[in-house]
C-alpha cells in the first residue's frame, strides 16, 4: 500500500487529494484519460468514462500506460474489476478504422473479424455499409461516413478515422504576433488539434479560445467556415481575425440572416444554417458553396440538434471545436466525440487562473426573504408561473442597487432573463440596457462604450451569454436564469473572467429568492460553480443591507 | 475364507477409530456390536456414501479388486501391477497408497495378514459399483461356453478372424462391454457371428452382445485400467494475484456484505415485508429489497438469505406474517466489524441455504422466493467445503475458475460431482461475502475454513479507521479511507453517501441534513460534531444549509385530533377549553378561533347541545350537516355474504330433495342389518373403555365418531372421548365439543376448565355421557 494521493473507488470515480506532495504529478497523469467532474478546495473527483477512455486512446495511450498511472499513485490496492474494465473498454476503441483505399475508396476496416461480422450483422448499420471486400473489409459509403461513427460509438466500437482529410482550397493565413503572442497552452492546443485531424479543445471563458481558433487556420492556411452561436459573436470572430492574422476585412464573409456573403473565410451563424422554409434547409448550400479546408464550431456545446445532422456530411474536412464546457445540457456528449471529434485539448480553470490568464473570481450568493405579499402570490401560483415570480421579486431591485453602489469603481454587468425586471432595473439603476430587442448597431455602440469606460454599468438580457467579449467587467450580478442551466452559469462567469488590467479579483453575485424555485435552481447552478473549485459564499440580504438601514417590508 | 465381521473384529482400537471417522455415518447413531457395525458397513447406503468420497485413484483400486477378485483369488500386487502397470514407480507408490486408503475405510478387506494375501472387496461393494466395474462384463458361471483367457489362443484366434472382428473388439475392449448385435445381413454380422461362436463375445439379451470379462482383460494385457488416476496439476493457465490485493478485496468485500446485512435490517424492522402464503419473501418484496441497497436481485437475494441463515430476520408468525429482525441482531449490531463479518461467514459456510436458486423455477415452474423454507440443500454446506479446500489447496492468490475447480473435484471425488452451477454459485457468494477477494481466497477465508480465528484475520486485513473528513464548499465530504464507526454513524445520520471504495464520498443534502435534525439532532450540535471530524473549518455554504436547515425545520406541526370546532368569537370558545363538563372530549385551542378534540364530531356535537349550546356539523367542504341519530347497515358486501352464508346453511339443514320411495325402501334394511351386525357381541372381551358401543349413545367407528361429536357440539353436550396420548396409552375425558373441522375438534374439558383441540385421528371412540360407565 503506497501512500499516493489517488484514491480509486469501484464505482469508477478517482479522488485526488489536492494538498498531497504528488498531486500535481497524478493530476497531469490521470488528465489525458479520466474527466474532472468537480475540484472543489480539497478532493477533485475525476470519472473513468468509455468516452474520456477512447479520447486516450485516440490521444495514443494504451490501457497498460492507464493501468500503471492508477496503481502508481493510488493509496489502497486498485480495484480488480475496474482495471479490467478499463483494459476492455480501451482495446474496443480502434479495432474499427475508416480508411481510404486506393482502389474501393471509403473502407471500414477491422482488426478483428469477429467485430466487423458483430457490426455488420447490427440492425443499426443497415444501408450505411456497401459490399463486404473479404474478413476484415467492407465499404462504406462515403456520404455515411459520420452517420457510420456515430453508430458505431453507439455500438461501443468507436471506430478511428483514418480516411484523411480533403486538402481544402488553399488560402494563405499567417498570425500578426505584433504586441502579443500565442501563450504557451493556446499553442498546446493548435499542436493536440492539428495532430489529431479534427477534435474538440476545452478551454475557459476567457481564456482566448478564437485565438486558438486564429491560430489554427493560420496552420491550416485553407478556406475556412466558422459557425458561431449569434450575430454580434459573429462580428466579434471578424474583429479578431482582422487583429490577429494577416486578414483583410474583404477576405471574410459573414452569412447571417442580415447579410449573405461567402469569401474565403466565412462566418455563419448556428441560426441561419437552421433555418427553414416548408421544411427544407434553405442555407445548406453553403456547406458547399466552397472547398473547405477547415470547419470552426465555436461553442461546441450548444451546436443544435440539425446542425449535428448537416456535420455529419462533411467529415471529409478537418473540424474543430471550441468551447468551455463539454458538459450538454442534452447529453448529446458522444455526438459531439464522433462528429467533430475527440476531445485533443483541455486545461483546469483553476491552472489558466494560476498562471495569472484569466481573472480569478469570487462568487456569492444573496439571498433574499420574500415579505408577505409576496410569499403569498407565490405560494398560491400556477406550477409554471412560479419561476418567474420568484426570479422577478421586487426586493432584488434593492439588492442590485446596493450591490452597484458597492462596485462603483468597477465595470458592472447587470444579467437577467425577464425583460420586464430588466427594464424596471435599468431604470432603477440609470443604466442602458441590451436585450435581444436592440439594434446590432445600437448593442455595438453601447459594448463599445462599455469596454471604454465610457458607462461603467450595463443591464443585459441572456444575448450577452456568450461570446460577447467584455474584457473590462470585473462585477457579474445575475438576477434571474434559465432555470438551472449550469452551462448558463460558467458562460456568464466567463463574462467577468478576462484578466484585467490591475489584477483584481472579479465578483460574481447571485441574488435570489429563498425558500422558492429560484434557490433550487440557483443550487443547482451553485454547485457547478463549487465544482469548478470557485469558493462561493452565501449571504442574507437583510445583513447585506443592514448595515445601511435599507431594509423595509413592505 | 475370512469373512468381513472377522476382518474387523481383528482390527485395533486404533484402526477402527480411524474407521469410524473416516466414514462418519458408521458411527452415528453408535452401532452396539462389531456386528451391527459390520452389518451397517456393508449396507448399500452406507457404501455409497463411502465411495462418493474417495478419489478416483481409491474408486480405480477398488474397481480392480472387484474386477479380479471374480476371476480367482487377487493380490495386493496383482491388484498394483493391474491398474498402474510395472514400470513407472510414483504410480506404483499411488496404487500402493490408494489401496491402503481403501482398506482404512473397510472397502476392502485381506483374506489374512500375510503380505501376499488374496484382498476381498467387502460384501455388497461389487453391486455399489454396478454392473461394470472398470468398464468389464461381469463373469456368468453358468454359461456352458467358457471364452479363451490364453493370450496365445486368443492371439491366434484373432489372426485367424474375418475382417470387422478386431474392429469390433477393439470398440469393447475399454468398456463398456456391450454392443448392439448387427442386424443380420450386415457387414459386421459375419464378424460378430463369427466372434459368438469362438466365444470372443457372448450374447447378452436378444439385441446386445457382451465382451467376457477374461477376454478384455486379455486384450488389455492383463491391467483394469488403462492409466492409474493421478491427482490434476494446478492449471497452468491459473491466475495469481498479489497477496496485498487479495487481502484488500477481500477485506472491502467482508465490510461491505456485513454493512448491506446491518442495513436490510435496519430497514426491515421499519418496515417489515410480508412473508409470502407458501413462506418466502415476494418477488416485489425483493426488488423493493434490490433499490434500497442499491444491489442487483440476485445479490440482494443472497443478501436476504444470508441474514436469514444467521437468524437475523425471521418469519413473527403474527397474523399476517412478516419478517422482522430478530433479537439475536441486537448482539450482532454490538460487534466490531470483523466479529460482525466473522459470524456471518461462518453461518454461510455451514448453511444449507442455496441462495444461489432464488429467481429460478422448480419443477411444478413456481418461481422460488428467497427465504423459501423450501430452499434447502442439505449438501451445500459440504459443497462450500470442497470448494473452498480446493482454493486452499490451490496456494496463496490462485484463482480458480469454476470449471477449474471441477476438474480438482472430478478427481477427488468422481462419484459425486457437483453441477457447475452450484460451484459457480459458491465462488460469486464467496466473492461477495469476501471470504475470496479478487477471485483467491483470502488470509480470513482460509482462516474461516480452517476453523482459525476469522475475525482477527479480516481485521488485519481492514484498512486502519480514518476518523476524518474532508468537508468542501460544493457540500460534499470525503472521508479518505475507512471510516471509523463513530464517523460512520455521524455521517449515516446527516448525508447521503455518493460513492464507495477505499474512499467514502457523502453529499449534505437539505434532505439529509433534515433527516438528522428529524432525529432530534439541533443545528449547533451538528456543526459541532462536523467540526470536530472535519480537516480545517466547517465551509460556509455546508454551515448555511444545516442553520438554513434547521431555520425551516418544524416549521409546521402536525398531530392527532378526531374533530375541531370554530366559531368566529374567542370568548365563546375560550370558555369551552376549561369547562369540566367537556373535560371528556379533550379539548385544546390551536388559536383563537379553533379547538380540536379526541372524541368524534357525534360525541362533541351532543355534548355541546346538551350543555345547552347550539352547534352544528360541516362537512369537509363547510356545508353544514345535519346529524340524524345514527342508523347502522351492513354494505352491500356484507349483505350478500350474508345471503350466501344464509343459501349454504339451507343446503346442509334445510329440506333437500327426498330419495325416490323405492331407493329409499331398499335402504332401510340394510342400515339395520349393518347395525345389527356391529351391536352383536364382541367375540373376544376387550377393555370396557375401548370397547365399541354400538348404539348411537357411544362409538369407537371414526366417522360414527365425528359424527357424536358433532351431534354434541351442537346440543353443547358432554361426551366422553377417549383420546390417545403421544406415549400410546389412552385416557378418557369428559369433555363438551365445540367445534369440529378441518380433522380437529375444538372442546372443552369442563373438569379442568380449559379448552383442548384434539387431531381426530387421536380419538379412540366417543360415548355419551349417560351412557358411560
Amino acid at each position: 500500500m503506497t501512500n499516493g494521493p489517488l484514491i480509486v473507488q469501484s464505482d469508477k470515480t478517482l479522488l485526488l487529494e489536492v494538498d498531497h506532495d504528488q498531486a500535481e504529478a497524478c493530476r497531469r497523469a490521470i488528465a489525458p484519460f479520466a474527466e474532472l467532474e468537480r475540484a472543489p478546495e480539497h478532493v477533485h473527483t475525476y470519472r473513468l468514462t468509455p468516452l474520456g477512455l477512447w479520447n486516450a486512446r485516440a490521444a495514443g495511450h494504451d490501457a497498460e500506460q492507464v493501468v500503471d498511472v492508477l496503481l502508481e499513485y493510488s493509496r489502497y490496492p486498485v480495484p480488480h474489476a475496474l482495471l479490467v474494465d478499463v483494459a476492455d473498454t480501451m482495446s474496443r476503441y480502434g479495432r474499427l478504422q475508416l480508411i481510404q483505399d486506393p482502389v474501393h475508396g471509403l473502407v471500414l476496416h477491422s482488426l478483428d473479424p469477429a467485430v466487423l461480422a458483430e457490426v455488420i450483422r447490427s440492425r443499426r448499420t443497415a444501408g450505411l455499409l456497401g459490399t463486404q471486400l473479404d474478413d476484415t473489409d467492407v465499404i462504406v459509403h462515403p456520404s455515411e461516413r459520420g452517420h457510420l461513427k456515430q453508430v458505431l460509438l453507439k455500438l461501443g466500437w468507436p471506430a478511428e478515422d483514418l480516411a484523411g482529410y480533403v486538402d481544402g482550397e488553399a488560402h494563405a493565413i499567417a498570425l500578426e504576433q505584433d504586441g502579443w503572442h500565442l501563450r504557451p497552452y493556446q499553442q498546446q492546443a493548435v499542436d493536440g488539434f492539428w495532430h489529431g485531424g479534427s477534435g474538440v479543445v476545452v478551454l475557459p471563458c476567457g481564456a482566448g479560445k478564437t485565438i486558438v481558433g486564429a491560430a489554427s487556420m493560420a496552420r491550416s492556411s485553407t478556406t475556412t467556415l466558422i459557425l458561431v452561436t449569434n450575430t454580434v459573436s459573429a462580428r466579434q470572430w471578424r474583429d479578431e481575425l482582422v487583429k490577429r492574422t494577416t486578414l483583410t476585412e474583404d477576405e471574410i464573409g459573414e452569412y447571417s440572416g442580415a447579410r449573405k456573403e461567402i469569401r474565403p473565410v466565412t462566418i455563419a451563424t448556428y441560426q441561419v444554417l437552421t433555418t427553414r422554409r416548408k421544411g427544407v434547409y434553405t442555407h445548406l448550400e453553403l456547406l458547399d458553396a466552397r472547398d473547405w479546408g477547415l470547419v470552426v464550431y465555436d461553442e461546441v456545446h450548444l451546436l443544435p440538434a440539425p446542425i449535428f445532422r448537416m456535420t455529419a456530411d462533411l467529415q471529409a474536412r478537418r473540424r474543430l471545436g471550441l468551447t468551455a464546457t463539454l458538459v450538454r445540457e442534452d447529453g448529446r456528449e458522444d455526438e459531439v466525440f464522433s462528429l467533430i471529434g475527440p476531445k485533443r485539448f483541455d486545461a483546469p480553470w483553476k491552472d489558466i487562473e494560476a498562471q495569472g490568464y484569466i481573472a480569478p473570481a469570487d462568487c456569492v450568493e444573496v439571498r433574499l426573504t420574500l415579505p408577505d405579499a409576496e410569499r403569498m402570490a407565490y405560494a398560491t401560483a400556477e406550477p409554471e408561473d412560479k419561476y418567474r415570480l420568484a426570479a422577478t421579486a421586487r426586493g432584488k431591485n434593492k439588492v442590485v442597487e446596493h450591490l452597484v453602489a458597492q462596485h462603483t469603481d468597477d465595470q458592472v454587468l447587470v444579467i437577467g432573463q425577464y425583460l420586464d425586471q430588466l427594464h424596471e432595473l435599468a431604470e432603477h439603476l440609470d443604466a442602458d440596457l441590451i436585450t435581444g430587442e436592440t439594434r446590432v448597431s445600437e448593442r455595438q455602440r453601447l459594448f463599445d462604450a462599455f469596454r471604454n469606460g465610457e458607462i461603467h454599468k450595463l443591464v443585459v438580457s441572456k444575448v450577452a451569454n456568450f461570446s460577447i467579449d467584455l474584457p473590462e467587467a470585473s462585477v457579474a450580478i445575475q438576477v434571474s436564469g434559465s432555470f438551472g442551466s449550469r452551462q448558463e452559469e460558467a458562460q456568464r462567469l466567463g463574462r467577468i473572467m478576462r484578466p484585467k488590467s490591475d489584477g483584481k479579483t472579479a465578483h460574481f453575485y447571485t441574488v435570489v429568492a429563498r425558500d422558492t424555485v429560484d434557490q433550487d435552481f440557483a443550487a443547482h447552478r451553485q454547485r457547478f460553480l463549487a465544482e469548478q473549485g470557485y469558493a462561493y459564499t452565501i449571504v442574507d440580504a437583510e445583513d447585506l443591507l443592514a448595515d445601511r438601514g435599507e431594509l423595509e417590508r413592505d | 475364507m475370512a469373512t468381513f465381521t472377522g476382518y474387523l473384529r481383528a482390527r485395533s482400537d486404533d484402526e477402527l477409530v480411524a474407521l469410524l471417522r473416516l466414514r462418519p455415518d458408521l458411527a452415528a447413531p453408535s452401532p452396539s456390536t462389531l456386528s451391527s457395525l459390520a452389518v451397517r458397513a456393508t449396507s448399500r447406503s452406507s457404501l455409497d456414501r463411502a465411495l462418493a468420497s474417495v478419489d478416483a485413484g481409491v474408486l480405480q483400486v477398488l474397481e480392480a479388486v472387484v474386477a479380479l477378485d471374480e476371476s480367482g483369488q487377487v493380490s495386493a500386487a496383482q491388484v498394483v501391477r493391474a491398474v498402474a502397470g510395472h514400470d513407472d514407480a510414483a504410480s506404483v507408490a499411488a496404487v500402493e497408497a490408494s489401496l491402503r486408503s481403501a482398506q482404512e475405510r473397510a472397502l476392502v478387506f485381506p483374506e489374512d495378514t500375510a503380505p501376499d494375501a488374496a484382498l476381498h472387496p467387502s460384501p455388497g461393494l461389487p453391486e455399489a459399483l454396478g454392473p461394470y466395474p472398470a468398464g468389464l462384463a461381469p463373469v456368468d458361471h453358468h454359461r456352458a461356453v467358457h471364452p479363451p483367457t490364453d493370450p496365445d489362443v486368443v492371439r491366434a484366434l484373432l489372426d485367424d478372424a474375418p475382417a470387422g472382428a478386431r474392429q469390433v473388439l477393439d470398440a469393447l475392449t475399454w468398456g463398456p462391454p456391450v454392443g448392439l448385435s448387427p442386424s443380420p445381413g450386415s457387414p459386421s454380422a459375419t464378424a460378430v457371428t463369427w466372434l459368438l461362436r469362438h466365444g470372443l463375445l457372448v450374447p447378452g439379451d436378444n439385441r446386445h452382445v457382451l465382451l467376457p470379462r477374461a477376454v478384455a482383460l486379455t486384450l488389455r494385457g492383463g491391467r483394469t485400467h488403462r492409466r492409474p488416476a493421478t491427482a490434476p496439476p494446478l492449471p497452468s493457465d491459473a491466475v495469481v494475484r498479489p497477496e496485498a490485493l487479495v487481502a484488500a478485496e477481500s477485506a472491502a468485500a467482508g465490510e461491505r456484505a456485513a454493512r448491506l446485512v446491518a442495513r436490510l435490517t435496519r430497514s426491515w424492522e421499519q418496515s417489515p415485508p410480508p412473508v409470502l402464503r407458501a413462506g418466502g419473501l415476494g418477488v416485489r418484496e425483493l426488488k423493493r429489497t434490490a433499490s434500497l441497497l442499491e444491489l442487483d436481485e440476485g445479490e440482494a437475494a443472497f443478501v436476504v438469505e444470508l441474514a436469514g441463515a444467521a437468524g437475523f430476520v425471521a418469519d413473527d408468525g403474527e397474523e399476517v406474517p412478516s419478517f422482522v429482525p430478530t433479537v439475536a441482531v441486537d448482539d450482532w449490531w454490538g460487534q466490531d466489524v470483523a466479529e460482525r463479518w466473522a459470524a456471518l461467514a461462518r453461518t454461510w459456510l455451514t448453511s444449507p441455504r442455496a441462495a444461489w436458486l432464488v429467481g429460478t423455477r422448480d419443477e411444478r415452474s413456481a418461481l422460488r422466493a428467497a427465504l423459501d423454507p423450501e430452499l434447502v440443500r442439505a449438501w451445500a454446506p459440504r459443497l462450500r467445503a470442497t470448494v473452498l479446500g480446493t482454493l486452499a489447496d490451490a496456494g496463496r492468490g490462485v484463482v480458480l475458475t469454476a470449471p477449474q475447480v471441477l476438474e480438482v473435484l472430478r478427481w477427488r471425488t468422481p462419484r459425486s460431482v457437483p453441477p457447475t452451477s452450484a460451484v459457480e454459485a459458491v465462488l460469486l457468494e464467496a466473492g461477495r461475502l469476501g471470504v475470496l477477494g479478487a477471485g483467491a481466497l483470502s488470509d480470513a477465508g482460509r482462516a474461516l475454513v480452517a476453523g482459525d480465528d476469522a475475525a482477527a484475520a479480516l481485521a488485519a486485513a481492514l484498512p486502519a479507521a480514518v476518523d476524518e473528513v474532508l468537508l468542501q464548499g460544493d457540500l460534499t465530504g470525503i472521508v479518505p479511507g475507512r471510516p471509523s464507526a463513530a464517523l460512520e454513524d455521524l455521517l449515516d445520520r446527516t448525508a447521503r453517501v455518493e460513492s464507495r471504495g477505499g474512499a467514502v464520498t457523502v453529499r449534505f443534502t437539505a434532505d439529509s441534513v433534515r433527516a438528522a435534525l428529524d432525529a432530534g439532532a439541533t443545528a449547533d450540535a451538528l456543526l459541532a460534531e462536523l467540526a470536530s471530524h472535519a480537516r480545517g473549518p466547517v465551509p460556509q455554504p455546508l454551515d448555511y444549509l444545516v442553520r438554513d436547515a434547521a431555520r425551516r425545520h418544524g416549521r409546521l406541526r402536525a398531530g392527532a385530533a378526531a374533530s375541531y370546532l370554530r366559531a368566529d368569537d374567542p370568548a365563546l370558545l375560550a370558555g369551552l377549553v376549561d369547562d369540566p363538563r367537556f373535560a371528556d372530549l379533550g379539548l385544546v385551542a390551536l388559536a383563537p378561533t379553533v379547538l380540536v378534540a379526541q372524541g368524534s364530531t357525534r360525541e362533541l356535537v351532543e355534548a355541546l347541545r346538551e350543555a345547552g349550546l347550539a352547534p352544528v356539523a360541516e362537512g369537509p367542504d363547510g356545508q353544514v350537516l345535519h346529524l340524524t341519530p345514527e342508523v347502522r347497515r351492513v354494505g352491500r358486501r356484507g349483505a350478500a355474504a350474508a345471503r350466501r352464508r344464509a343459501a349454504d346453511a339451507a343446503a346442509v339443514v334445510g329440506p333437500q330433495e327426498a330419495l325416490p320411495a323405492d331407493r329409499l325402501q331398499a335402504l332401510v334394511p340394510r342400515l339395520r342389518r349393518a347395525d345389527e351386525d356391529r351391536s352383536a357381541p364382541a367375540p373376544t372381551p376387550v377393555t370396557p373403555g375401548r370397547q365399541a358401543k354400538a348404539t348411537t349413545a357411544g362409538t369407537a367407528d371414526p366417522a360414527g365418531a365425528l359424527v357424536l361429536l358433532r351431534e354434541a357440539a351442537a346440543e353443547r353436550a358432554p361426551v366422553w372421548v377417549e383420546l390417545v396420548g403421544p406415549q400410546g396409552l389412552t385416557e378418557k375425558r369428559l369433555l363438551r365439543p365445540v367445534l369440529v373441522e378441518g380433522g380437529r375438534v375444538r372442546a372443552v374439558d369442563p373438569a379442568r376448565e380449559a379448552e383442548l383441540t384434539i387431531a381426530v385421528h387421536r380419538i379412540a371412540s366417543v360415548t355419551r355421557e349417560e351412557e358411560s360407565p
